[in-house]
């Protein structure tokens, strides 16, 4: 930038010179010397990345109200008759196939960095598949569990968190069509490939959310 | 020679301000109600306290404001700087480091007054069995002398209160022994309320499902109220009981006498409910049903506890 | 600043010309436009609206209030009536007005020619509209509007007796989500603009108090909105799909909804306090001719109290069943939220002193406001004793405490902002005697509406009541005639707005002699906010620098003709 700017500031602390510490991909995501309003991408990308943020806290507000039940309600949890959830082989390979698809959709967007269409084409209809047999399988084993959405508390919490979860998924999947679409329209990204970082980070946010709900509600038994 | 003044003047009006401020912290307690128990003496000496600083930081500052609206308004085409000081940074700090101080102090005396509350046996007992609540409920059972205490049974509803006294007598009026503790143990039935004695300086929400109880020593013979602090829907501006003080012979007399006379509460609730007063605008909006004020059964279905 | 002349600062042809523009073309504003002065005045003109509503429902609650009988509105009735008048003010007048200025003046103080996503800036205010208008239709539902309070506490928010699914909580729940949706996409919004569009030599240090305090706010909503989003969704779920989070007789636990709700609903408060914060430390220098006294300690205030809030929710809670560890933890960090507010009131008044002031509308209601607010704020300090607080938890100590920060405080500032940025947002002069007549109603008002409510709370007289105990008639009476009073001060407002918006004098770029970037381009600002971006060299609040330290009449009576 232009070092003809005299620093008559106030500053106490000469954040510039902290800067050049951090990592890279932090870099990117934090603008130097007044702001570069011209960089489209990195610009969406933190106003993005600062939602996504947000979004999680509506999460961990579900969850702590999961914990906090759940705490409070050890012995009871399960209403009579109930034999809760299952960690059968069928939940174990939605996950895997849900998970394992964040190491298919980030070469998907490598190779879109690189130009290269057609690998990104594959690689992303590849993720949209394995999005959605993660929500099939979702659906399947729903109709099968036998506690319904006002079955106690563990119907509640359950049904929310899943359901909550799965609607991300889903509008993970509608957002990877999309742009799988866009990918045809000629000259699609003379302006950059925003769109899909954006929709590769919401996927990978996603499976992180996954992750933690996984846990809390099918390893963590009574 | 002039700054010497400036000193003087600073702190002559700093020691005004004290003296007025102090002034102010007495007048306040004639602003509480009037004291029923113990506590109600520690609360307004805490209030009291809080008055005074308040009324030093406010009459200071608007004190410097008023002062600089009369003697600092410039010429009506004078939009010259006043001073160029951009700030001071050992003034920053001081008015950094002395707030702090202060409310860290003033937390010092609101924690001890807080714990004196407990001692004195007003704490609310949480019986849920939570293992993360297990601690104070275990604490308190240790400090509270279970065998003076009469412990009578507060059951709230929407929308009235009513008590039942260890002769299994009913009633809608609430009497306690002077200078004796009792303990309260409080059920409701199905939404949040409130329990509210001004003049005891002591409220507690009442939470359906659990039982809570209170501790509480009045020090005062007399006729308070008791109200519903929470908002718990239409009526909730009626639940109001009446609160007796009294020596123990009239106490024992009373309870002794009104078991003979079982007494059916007049329910504020239902009498306005069958015959609305007139107001000017009315809708015609349904409202939850109040009950009458028979024997009310407590909520049976208690949280499955997991002890 | 390189683009800094003369003319700039005293007025010029060219913006006698846009002016004649935007003000003949009021198209722009019932438009979806995506340039942030106008959703700015979108928001701004659209919120008064509602705060007029609010108002009038507050009328209503003081006119119930004047006598200790039910007379004016029946039980239910009264219930929706502060349950609306509350959520209305702050969800639809607070929250989005100051969107709506911050949405104005940041582009403009940072030096950017817009927000940076123009798009999601124009959705988030088209939310609003449709949401208010949601919410209020739910007078018309068979059973009314929500009538739990506007904290819409379970179990009794999922009471309805009639069982009907389309009433009045679900429309108070839907509501919300949606401007918590427009909200956040603001938030994500501001939070981006100040961090990647400012001019260069816009350093951190170098902005305006302002645009912290809309920073620091707005990293507020984002961290603690969506705790609100969740306690609504739990609780739609409760009421209308047989959930039962929050249902004590089914295993649920309302408590949990209220740590849910009161996690946002602090830092809430303290979203709507700190840009009139920063309003403040815009008005004062201006009107003081001095720098903002501490600039660099105000400055982190702001990010201090929006960092000290997050952790102080218990003790809207302090008489629930909280155990008592929670209680004291919770007193001590309200106390200590107490600091950074209290540095900020300081630096204010160290600005007046020894200054050279000019007391014009927009002063009086900054002074006025901060005057106020050190009353709010000790009372504040007291109710975050804990023992205190058990006394007057619920009461009209707590309402008048609150009443005294959102309107004498933080509309007051509201207002100091409207008077001194109305001529650049409209290139016109107000009528500065009509001003001050506003100002002493308002002030008078204020003080005769809320300051009775402390003793009431004290003495025990409780909130959301429609009818009390004869004891407390004489202060409820001086509370109505003074809410009666806030009523008419409104209309010589309305009136100067309206009058001079469309016939006052034209007004000069910096008819103020203020600094700040804003006042470097014309009034109002050209589509594109600057001929060309401003390269800043020079601290804030620079009244010695000699283009604004002058001995001569501001010039917004005549533009020059040369």
């Amino acid at each position: 930038m232009n070092r003809g700017i005299i620093h008559i500031d106030e500053s106490p602390i000469r954040l510039e010179r902290w800067r050049r510490y951090l990592p890279n991909w932090l870099k990117r995501f934090l603008p130097s010397r007044g702001g570069r309003a011209e960089d489209h991408h990195g610009k969406a990308m933190f106003g993005f990345t600062v939602f996504l943020l947000s979004e999680s806290i509506v999460f961990l507000s579900l969850i702590f109200t999961y914990l906090a039940l759940r705490l409070t309600h050890s012995r009871s949890w399960l209403p009579p008759g109930i034999s809760g959830l299952e960690l059968s082989s069928f939940v174990i390979i939605n996950t895997v196939v849900l998970l394992s698809s964040s190491f298919v959709i980030q070469p998907a967007e490598n190779a879109l960095k690189r130009r290269q269409l057609n690998r990104f084409r594959w690689l992303w209809l590849i993720t949209i598949s394995m999005g959605t047999y993660f929500l099939i399988g979702q659906g399947i084993e729903w109709s099968n569990l036998d506690f319904g959405l006002s079955t106690g508390l563990i119907g509640s919490t359950f049904y929310v968190l899943t359901g909550f979860h799965g609607l991300h998924v889903l509008t993970g999947v509608l957002l990877q069509i999309i742009m799988l679409v866009r990918s045809f329209i000629p000259g699609n990204y003379h302006k950059g490939h925003f769109g899909v970082s954006a929709t590769t980070l919401f996927w990978h946010f996603v499976d992180i959310i996954w992750v933690f709900l996984f846990s809390l509600l099918y390893l963590w038994q009574a | 020679m002039s700054r010497f003044l400036e000193y003087l003047l600073i702190a002559g009006y700093i020691a005004v301000l004290l003296v007025v401020s102090h002034w102010i912290g007495q007048q306040a307690y004639s602003w509480m109600p009037v004291e029923a128990t113990a506590e109600a003496q520690k609360v307004d000496d805490l209030f009291s306290f809080l008055v005074s600083i308040g009324a030093f930081i406010m009459l200071g500052l608007v004190g410097m404001m008023v002062y600089s609206v009369l003697f600092f308004q410039a010429p009506k085409n004078d939009y010259s700087e006043g001073h160029p000081s951009r700030g001071d940074v050992k003034l920053e700090i001081l008015w950094t480091a002395t707030p702090t101080l202060l409310v860290l102090w003033i937390a010092f005396q609101g924690f001890n007054i807080y714990q004196q509350l407990n001692i004195l046996g007003l704490e609310q007992v949480v019986h849920l069995h939570i293992p993360l609540q297990s601690e104070p409920a275990i604490a308190a059972e240790v400090s509270l002398p279970k065998e003076n205490n009469e412990t009578i049974d507060v059951l709230v509803k929407q929308w009235d209160w009513s008590f039942r006294y260890p002769n299994n007598l009913t009633s809608p009026e609430l009497h306690l022994p002077v200078n004796r503790p009792s303990r309260l143990n409080m059920h409701a039935q199905e939404v949040i309320h409130g329990f509210y004695i001004p003049e005891f300086r002591l409220k507690q929400d009442i939470i359906p499902g659990r039982e809570i109880d209170i501790v509480l020593t009045p020090t005062r013979t007399g006729n308070y109220k008791l109200k519903d602090s929470q908002f718990s829907g239409t009526y909730f501006a009626l639940m109001e009981a009446d609160v007796y003080v009294e020596p123990v012979d009239k106490y024992n007399q009373w309870l002794a006498q009104a078991a003979n006379e079982p007494m059916t509460a007049k329910n504020r609730a239902v009498a306005e409910y069958t015959q609305p007063p007139k107001t000017i605008f009315k809708t015609s909006w349904y409202t939850v049903t109040p009950a009458p004020s028979k024997f009310p059964v407590a909520n049976q279905r208690k949280v499955s506890n997991d002890t | 600043m390189t683009h800094d002349s003369q003319e700039s600062i005293t007025g010029n042809r060219e913006s006698e010309n846009s002016q004649k523009q935007s003000i003949e073309n009021w198209r722009p504003y019932f438009s979806f436009s995506t340039d942030h002065k106008v959703i700015g005045v979108q928001y701004m003109v659209t919120t008064f609206i509602f705060f007029l509503i609010g108002g009038l429902l507050a009328m209503l609650i003081r006119a119930e209030l004047l006598t200790p009988q039910l007379n004016v509105v029946d039980r239910p009735l009264y219930n929706s009536l502060f349950t609306m008048h509350g959520t209305i003010m702050i969800f639809l007048w607070i929250i989005p007005f100051n969107a709506g200025i911050s949405n104005y003046l940041v582009p403009l103080m940072i030096g950017a020619r817009d927000m940076a996503f123009p798009l999601l800036n124009a959705i988030s205010f088209w939310i609003i509209p449709p949401a208010g208008i949601f919410l209020l239709s739910s007078f018309l539902l068979p059973n009314g509007p929500s009538q739990a309070g506007w904290w819409s506490y379970p179990p009794v928010s999922l009471q309805f007796p009639t069982g009907q699914p389309i009433n009045g909580e679900l429309f108070w729940i839907v509501s919300l989500i949606l401007m918590g949706i427009s909200s956040i996409m603001g938030a994500v919004n501001f939070v981006t603009t100040i961090f990647w569009m400012r001019a260069p030599g816009m350093t951190f240090f170098r902005m305006p108090v302002f645009v912290w305090s809309v920073l620091s706010a707005q990293l507020l909503q984002l961290i603690n909105l969506p705790s609100l989003t969740g306690a609504l969704i739990l609780l739609l779920f409760d009421l209308a799909l047989g959930t039962h989070f929050f249902k004590p007789l089914e295993n649920g636990d309302p408590i949990i909804y209220q740590h849910l709700f009161w996690f946002y609903s602090h830092p809430a408060v303290y979203i709507m306090a700190l840009p009139a914060f920063g309003i403040f430390a815009e008005v004062i220098p201006g009107f003081s001719r001095n720098p903002l006294f501490g600039y660099r300690s105000l400055a982190l205030a702001s990010l201090g109290i929006a960092l000290v809030s997050i952790f102080v929710w218990v003790h809207h809670m302090f008489t629930s069943a909280t155990p008592g560890w929670m209680r004291i933890t919770f007193m001590v960090t309200s106390m200590l939220v107490a600091i950074p507010t209290g540095v900020k009131a300081f630096g204010w008044t160290a600005t007046i002193w020894k200054s050279k002031l000019h007391l014009e509308t927009p002063m009086l209601f900054a002074m006025g406001g901060a005057a106020m607010f050190l009353f709010g704020g000790v009372t504040g300090v007291m109710l975050a004793a804990t023992p205190f607080d058990i006394h007057v938890n619920n009461t009209y100590f707590v309402v008048g405490h609150f009443h005294y920060i959102v309107f004498n405080t933080i509309t007051m500032a509201i207002f100091a902002a409207i008077y001194f940025w109305f001529p650049k947002i409209t290139g016109r002069m107000y009528a500065e005697g009509w001003g001050k007549v506003h100002f002493w109603l308002t002030f008078i008002g204020a003080n005769l509406t809320f300051f009775p409510m402390h003793p009431l709370g004290l003495q025990g007289m409780l909130r959301r009541i429609s009818s009390y105990d004869p004891q407390y008639q004489g202060w409820n009476v001086i509370a109505s005639l003074g809410g009666f009073l806030l009523g008419v001060s409104i209309l010589p407002f309305i009136a100067n707005m309206v009058g001079s918006w469309l016939y006052g004098q034209t007004a000069t770029n910096n008819p103020w002699l203020a600094t700040g970037l804003e006042w470097t381009t014309t009034s109002p600002p050209p589509r594109e906010n600057f001929a060309e971006i401003p390269v800043v060299r020079r601290p804030p609040y620079d009244y010695g620098d000699p283009k604004y330290s002058v001995i001569e009449p501001p010039d917004y009576h005549e533009p020059e003709n040369s």
